[in-house]
């Protein structure tokens, strides 16, 4: 049976096609000059106009290809519902300073309907220094919250109910298993079963290599650490979302969205396998992961490449790896709401980000974060954060953005927009599994390389114009950043100094001593290294003093000097 | 240009902790293509690594990439790191995220230029051009 619609067979509709184009728009079109080339971000030519033509030209068909929400391929959502039952979560990506004033922030961000906190560490805190290393000199609070101890975490959540929130967690890729355990021994010292909330990690170290740069370890002995708090939570928290592999940080980067896709898949497919080898099933393991999509230039990109994702995913876990379980099929995702982001008048990024959230938001994206309008520049104020999450709110409740599933799917154009991103994603990713994987990505070069090219590529797509911005290469501007950066206060790194200090000084120096020797017998013995992290934590030895551990057993990374 | 002439010596460096690097990356192959001789240091280094570096490859000037935030301590300590060595000649410039706010204290502690990101890669090679070439 053909469900396609049947004017889509019929060479009427080619010759009409082809006698519009030609008689029609052509002339017109050369009447015009060309404005720009219509080409998106990843390198897909822009026809000026969609028909059902162009959606047949890859074959397949609505059942095989498109389907419902909640069943398989999954293009269409990953759940049956989706924000017509279940809206988006409302989610905040917050951290400043030190764990006191965090804690004033996140209460201020709950009263206004977030419904989900991720905190921003501190890079010494990322990177596992403690903020009395010499690394941490000029860093302590300044892209996110210090966390030295399990005492700062408390602090940070003081008076905060973790079950009353949808979801809770933070970054701490190059961390996992240190960050999981400080949640769930936040839930353990409150009485808390580790069902009654929620917690969720980005937990993704791979990218970090070639993207974000918070790296500690080799990538090796980083993905076992990654994969080690997936096997726990399938036994321990299996409702927990202990993975969330990203996009963002490697297109951002200038990779372009569908390799970058191409690459957090491979990464993803990469902690899998080590699931898999340790005996885990992919039913059990692959519910656990989820994905972090990004694309920041083209609109209707954004939603194809989301509703890609899910069908790619649903086809790996189904066809190659013989998933069975719908969970482990139906991919979920988390997205962060961007536009290009400009220096000058920043509160034109209001509007780039509103938009750029609305494209997540109809390609189904469950978690949503949203930048805020001052974001290029300082870590968020109150005001743009409130914005920001206004922002979303809006989405969610005005305009009926929500109110129908997939609203764009069987637009002519988004289906076939997500042909185009589908095929080339699965081009990329076949690229990187004949160089060797996720690994391969990193040593040989590859990703650095697709990045560099990529960004270089943007550049001088702005540089000439070829890429309007306005304020920037039309109508440009100076930048002009309002001197109303938030900031930590002055004495708030020596204020965590003194803390630090306090903790070590009453801490049970046998217990730490013993705990972090755990750790270290875990590093050699390939045992899962969630347990002696959570007795680590609960000792309150420190996260620089558990990865000094992993640094003396695994090494370190070593930076690469190429460009 | 004639063969005679020095070619613009350019280190490119990460100082702290701040991972982003594509801004430095595209940076420097831009410094590269426009004729200049371009090191780049990788990710995290100390101000001290950066002056031994400096000094090791005899560059004209050194071309911060920051964007954590870290750069009201790094910067100015950089600066005083590399005259306390006798390198009061090599030139510093520096790019990212930077609130305006910041740019005379830097510029006062010895940044001679502060390139907010945004700024064209032609500006920069321009700059630098301008600033460094003919220098023997």
């Amino acid at each position: 049976m053909n469900d396609r619609p049947p004017d889509d067979r019929s060479a009427a509709l080619a010759a009409a096609a082809q006698a519009w184009r030609e008689q029609r728009y052509e002339p017109e079109a050369a009447r015009h000059p060309q404005r720009k080339p219509f080409v998106t971000d990843t390198g897909i030519p822009l026809r000026p106009l969609y028909t059902p033509l162009d959606v047949a030209e890859r074959g397949g068909g609505y059942l095989d290809d498109i389907g419902f929400p909640g069943q398989y391929p999954y293009t269409r959502g990953d759940r049956a519902g989706m924000f017509r039952t279940d809206p988006f979560v409302i989610s905040a990506y917050s951290g400043i300073g030190e764990a006191s004033s965090c804690n004033r922030r996140f209460r201020t961000l709950l009263d206004w309907g977030a419904e989900q906190i991720l905190v921003a560490m501190d890079l010494p805190s990322q990177c596992g220094y403690d903020s009395d290393h010499e690394m941490s000199t000029g860093e302590i609070g300044q892209v996110g919250v210090a966390v030295d101890t399990l005492a700062d975490m408390e602090a940070m959540f003081d008076g905060i109910a973790l079950q009353d929130l949808r979801r809770v967690g933070s970054l701490g890729n190059s961390l996992g298993p240190i960050v999981l355990a400080l949640f769930a021994a936040i839930g353990q010292r409150r009485g808390l079963a580790w069902s009654d909330y929620t917690v969720n990690l980005q937990n993704d170290p791979l990218k970090e290599y070639i993207a974000r740069g918070t790296q500690i370890l080799p990538a090796p002995a980083a993905a076992r650490l990654a994969a080690d708090c997936v096997a726990w939570c399938a036994e321990h928290a299996p409702h927990w979302s202990p993975m969330t592999v990203c996009v963002n940080h490697i297109n951002a980067g200038g990779a372009g969205s569908s390799r970058a896709t191409a690459i957090a898949f491979a990464n993803a497919l990469h902690y899998l396998d080590l699931l898999l080898a340790q005996g885990h099933s992919v039913d059990a393991t692959a519910p656990l992961l989820h994905m972090f999509a990004d694309e920041r230039h083209d609109f209707f990109v954004q939603i194809a490449n989301l509703r890609a994702m899910r069908r790619i995913w649903a086809r790996l876990m189904k066809e190659r790896y013989g998933a069975r379980r719908p969970e482990a099929m139906a991919l979920r995702t988390t997205v962060y709401g961007h536009g290009q982001e400009a220096l000058a008048e920043p509160l034109n990024n209001i509007a780039r980000i509103a938009f750029g959230t609305l494209g997540y938001v109809l390609g189904g994206a469950s978690y949503v974060y949203i930048a805020s309008y001052d974001e290029a520049v300082s870590t968020p104020s109150e005001e743009s954060a409130k914005v920001a999450l206004r922002t979303q709110q809006i989405i969610a409740h005005e305009h009926g953005f929500t109110d129908i599933i997939d609203p764009l799917g069987g637009s002519y154009f988004v289906e076939y927009l997500t042909n185009e991103v589908e095929r080339q994603v699965l081009q990329a990713l076949s690229e990187i599994e004949q160089a060797g994987g996720a690994l391969a990505v990193i040593d040989s070069g590859l990703g650095r390389r697709w990045m560099t090219e990529g960004a270089v590529r943007r550049q001088r797509a702005v540089d000439s114009g070829e890429r309007p911005w306005v304020t920037v290469n039309k109508w440009p501007q100076a930048p002009n950043v309002p001197n109303t950066a938030f900031r930590p206060d002055a004495d708030a790194a020596s204020r965590q100094l003194a803390r630090l200090a306090r903790v070590k000084a009453e801490r049970d120096p046998q217990r730490v001593a013993a705990a972090l020797a755990a750790v270290d017998a875990a590093c050699g013995s390939g045992a899962n290294m969630v347990p002696p992290a959570l007795e680590a934590v609960l000792s309150h030895a420190t996260l620089g003093e558990i990865c000094d551990r992993w640094r003396a057993h695994f090494g370190v990374f070593q930076p690469s000097t190429d460009f | 240009m004639p063969a005679t002439e020095r070619r613009i010596r350019v280190l490119i460096a990460k100082i702290g902790l701040d991972g982003h690097d594509v801004g430095a990356r595209v940076i420097a192959r831009g410094l590269r293509d426009a004729g200049m001789e371009v090191i780049y240091t990788g990710l995290r280094r100390t101000p001290e690594q950066v002056v031994r570096a400096a000094l090791e490859e005899d560059v004209d000037l050194i071309g911060v990439s920051i964007l954590s935030g870290a750069h009201r301590v790094l910067l100015p300590k950089l600066r005083r790191l590399l005259d306390q060595a006798g390198a009061a000649d090599i030139g510093l410039i520096a790019g990212g995220v930077i609130p305006q706010e910041d740019i005379p204290t830097l510029e006062a502690a010895g940044v001679s230029r502060v390139f907010l990101s945004g700024a064209s890669v032609r500006q920069i090679v321009e700059h630098v051009r301008q600033t460094f070439g003919g220098r023997q």
